[in-house]
């Protein structure tokens, strides 16, 4: 009985101690590799298709060497990977390189570190000008393009500083990093960028009831006031628009705040109503205002008197554009412009006019007001801009950072639209009297569009980007709803022409590889360490004759035999 | 190529004991089983030295040279030297000359250093894409440790195994046994002194 336990008791414990060693070599196999020389944080280049044809960077991993601009003419950069910075960047080259369709395994191009809103800070930009003339270029070539590489952006800190300039070393000694030289390599380990599936516009609307005595039996009028939010960029993750649109959007919460503090008083609500829209799709002919606008019914839509669309008002000197479709002699046009010129007068600016007739044939919109017009609604764009953006140009790309903008601007673009809103409004067309004076109770508040374009200067805002309850969404509508009676949201696809990939920001981690050769020379430099050991062990321990032995076969024992 | 550079250091930090093994008559004469032993002998030592430490020693703040605490390490050490007296001596091997005993302790005794030691590091280490000298240094250091070992368990095999021992090498033998014991703690304190010293210097 005894006995016949034993065996059954060992085989148990064999096989427990089986289980034991395969949980082992499993843990030992999935230990993580986490030891790269730095890891820095990058952004993708937008991909996106336009009417079925591919812009863009059109993959995401990398797992190729570095190179940096000096390399040797001549060397194959299929598998490697440029590292650029901005300084540097020949807008030519790159140019030449994406035109001619040169194989190339890769683009990291470096921005200044005072760019970046996560640790550039409020500091100065030096040759402001310049760099801003260069990213919009690099920009617009980017968008323009159907590369098939990855490009991605990054700001140059220390660690990557000195890689750079290892890298440099390097090449100039005329040795590209390949895989049989060693050198640094750069892996981003993303997977294949995906379609943004039904990628959401959420356009806000606010309603500030007007006075409605008991006279009235037709609905007030009402005026609009709109800016778009979203932005588009050469990388999504970095398009922050802090003037286009930020400063609308700041500069339409200025006013609803204005307002709301003189409607809330019975005895100061003025007889219109106001219609304050923060719509999204801006980059994409406004097709978010589009949709908005075909959502209200008709009596809402025929009682809106006007409506002032912002656009950009965060960077200019003395002169802003309003912009109009209808011709200047048309007598609502004349009124607005009269109204707004009057008030930039004495704030001592200039308005000028400028008239673009819009084309139904053509799908391209290129200000947000021809979408009212287009539905028969007389509408103007006050912008500092005053020629005609094209598709996807200054909607808030690599340069538009906080350091663009000038908040006195803002506060003299609020000033001018809510004065000559207040005087349309209360009928005091041609008085001089100033309703948002400073140092009143409604005067304008620069800390409060100080501390807002501060927050729109850190969140990037493409619409593919921003889900259905994106937070920063949610805060625009609990920003508006604070000063107007009524908020609503609503929420589109965003379909056309346009198609989103996903896969905006990654983790690039650099190692310093050393080269295969490298490997071959130590495996040769060991094997014959040890056969020297080897050697050198037999013949102290068993002889000399006993290692020559070992290289002669044993002799045959046929020949005995027979 | 990262699995190549663990596969090289990997051959370098334990090459030597199968090369040791193969190339002299222990192979011969079947002595793993005694290796096997001496590896879990050390096993045991390398745990009763951990729990020693740990209750013994202080963690110090500043990296200064603690002469007290250096002795306390140094005096730990011996526990490794009775570790070895303790595979020599008292586990039973099959009729094998002394001569290939303390071979064959010294040979397991190292293997077993080496994998416990150096066998993780170079797995989660040595695979990655970096690369770094390290682990060719710590292969080397495995080499050095190779001979310290079998050169302490023959000093040892000297000692106690030894019944009629030359009268005047005693104390020389003793000397030696002690100085081998402590190697560890007294290669680090030159390293200290010396580096102390540069710094002294060039101030």
């Amino acid at each position: 009985m005894a006995n016949s336990k034993k065996p059954g008791g060992l085989r148990e414990m064999l096989e427990s101690m089986y289980s034991v060693i395969a949980l082992l070599f499993i843990l030992v196999a999935c230990v993580e590799l986490c030891d790269a020389a730095a890891a820095v944080d990058v952004y993708r280049l937008i991909q996106y298709d336009m009417s079925g044809s591919p812009f863009g960077s059109r993959f995401a991993a990398l797992n190729h060497h570095a190179a940096s601009l000096h390399f040797p003419p001549g060397v194959d950069l299929s598998r490697t990977v440029l590292i650029i910075p901005l300084r540097e960047l020949n807008i030519t080259f790159v140019r030449e390189y994406i035109n001619q369709k040169k194989p190339l395994g890769g683009l990291l191009v470096l921005l200044p570190e005072v760019l970046s809103f996560k640790t550039g800070g409020n500091n100065q930009v030096h040759e402001k000008e310049k760099m801003k003339n260069l990213l919009a270029e690099l920009e617009r070539l980017l968008i323009h393009s159907n590369i098939p590489y990855p490009v991605y952006f990054a700001f140059e800190n220390d660690e990557i500083d000195t890689v750079l300039a290892d890298i440099k070393k390097n090449d100039l000694m005329g040795q590209p990093a390949t895989a049989t030289t060693g050198g640094y390599k750069f892996v981003i380990p993303t997977a294949e960028p995906k379609k943004v599936a039904s990628p959401t516009m959420t356009n806000i609307q606010g309603w500030l009831s007007g006075l409605k005595t008991d006279g009235d039996a037709n609905q007030l009028p009402t005026i609009a006031i709109v800016a778009s939010y979203d932005t588009f960029g050469a990388a999504p993750a970095l398009s922050v628009g802090s003037d286009s649109n930020g400063s609308g959007i700041v500069a339409l919460l200025e006013i609803s705040r204005l307002f709301s503090l003189l409607y809330s008083n019975p005895k100061t609500r003025g007889r219109y109503n106001l219609l304050f829209g923060l719509t999204s799709g801006g980059p994409y002919n406004y097709n978010g205002t589009q949709k908005w606008l075909r959502s209200f019914d008709q009596r809402l839509r025929e009682s809106i008197d006007y409506a002032i669309c912002l656009n950009s008002i965060g960077s200019w000197d003395n002169e802003l554009w309003i912009h109009v479709s209808k011709p200047p002699e048309n007598a609502y046009i004349k009124q607005i412009f009269e109204g707004l010129s009057n008030v930039a007068e004495e704030l001592d600016l200039k308005v000028g006019l400028k008239h673009k007739k819009i084309n139904i044939s053509n799908p391209r919109v290129a200000w947000e007001h021809e979408q009212f017009s287009r539905l028969r609604v007389t509408a103007a764009t006050l912008s500092e801009l005053s020629v005609t953006p094209e598709l996807l140009e200054s909607t808030g790309g690599l340069f538009d950072t906080r350091q663009y903008v000038n908040e006195t601007a803002i506060v003299r673009g609020v000033k001018l639209v809510a004065e000559s809103l207040a005087r349309h409004i209360y009928g005091h067309q041609g008085k001089n009297i100033q309703i948002f004076a400073d140092e009143s109770s409604l005067a304008v508040n620069p800390a409060y569009i100080r501390s807002w374009l501060d927050v729109l200067s850190q969140t990037p805002r493409v619409a593919p980007f921003l889900s259905k309850d994106d937070p920063f969404v949610m805060a625009l509508k609990k920003e508006l709803a604070g000063h107007v009676d009524e908020v609503n949201v609503q929420h589109e696809t965003l379909e056309g022409i346009f198609t989103f990939y996903d896969s905006t920001s990654a983790r690039l981690n650099i190692y310093q590889v050393a080269s295969v050769t490298f490997d071959l020379l130590l495996l040769l430099v060991l094997g014959s360490y040890l056969i020297v050991l080897f050697s050198f062990l037999v013949i102290t321990t068993r002889g000399l004759d006993d290692l020559i032995s070992l290289f002669r076969r044993p002799p045959s024992r046929k020949l005995k035999t027979a | 190529m990262t699995m190549f550079h663990f596969f090289n250091c990997a051959i370098l930090t334990f090459g030597p004991h199968a090369v040791y093994y193969s190339a002299t008559p222990l192979s011969e004469y079947d002595t793993l089983g005694t290796s096997v032993k001496a590896a879990l002998v050390y096993l045991g030592t390398a745990l009763v030295k951990l729990v020693c430490l740990a209750t013994f020693l202080k963690v110090s703040e500043n990296d200064g040279f603690d002469p007290y605490q250096e002795l306390l390490k140094a005096v730990i050490g011996f526990i490794d030297v009775a570790g070895l007296y303790f595979a020599l001596t008292q586990l039973t091997h099959r009729n094998i000359s002394q001569n290939h005993k303390f071979q064959a302790v010294g040979l397991g005794w190292a293997f077993a250093d080496s994998v416990l030691h150096r066998l993780a590091p170079l797995w989660v280490g040595a695979r990655g894409l970096e690369f770094t000298w390290d682990f060719i240094l710590q292969g080397l250091e495995a080499n050095a440790n190779l001979v310290l070992s079998i050169s302490l368990a023959a000093l040892g095999s000297l000692m106690w195994l030894r019944k009629n021992k030359p009268k005047t090498l005693i104390p020389i033998i003793y000397a030696c046994a002690g100085i081998v014991a402590t190697m560890p703690s007294i290669t680090r304190s030159v390293l200290t002194f010396s580096i102390h010293g540069r710094l002294c210097n060039e101030y």
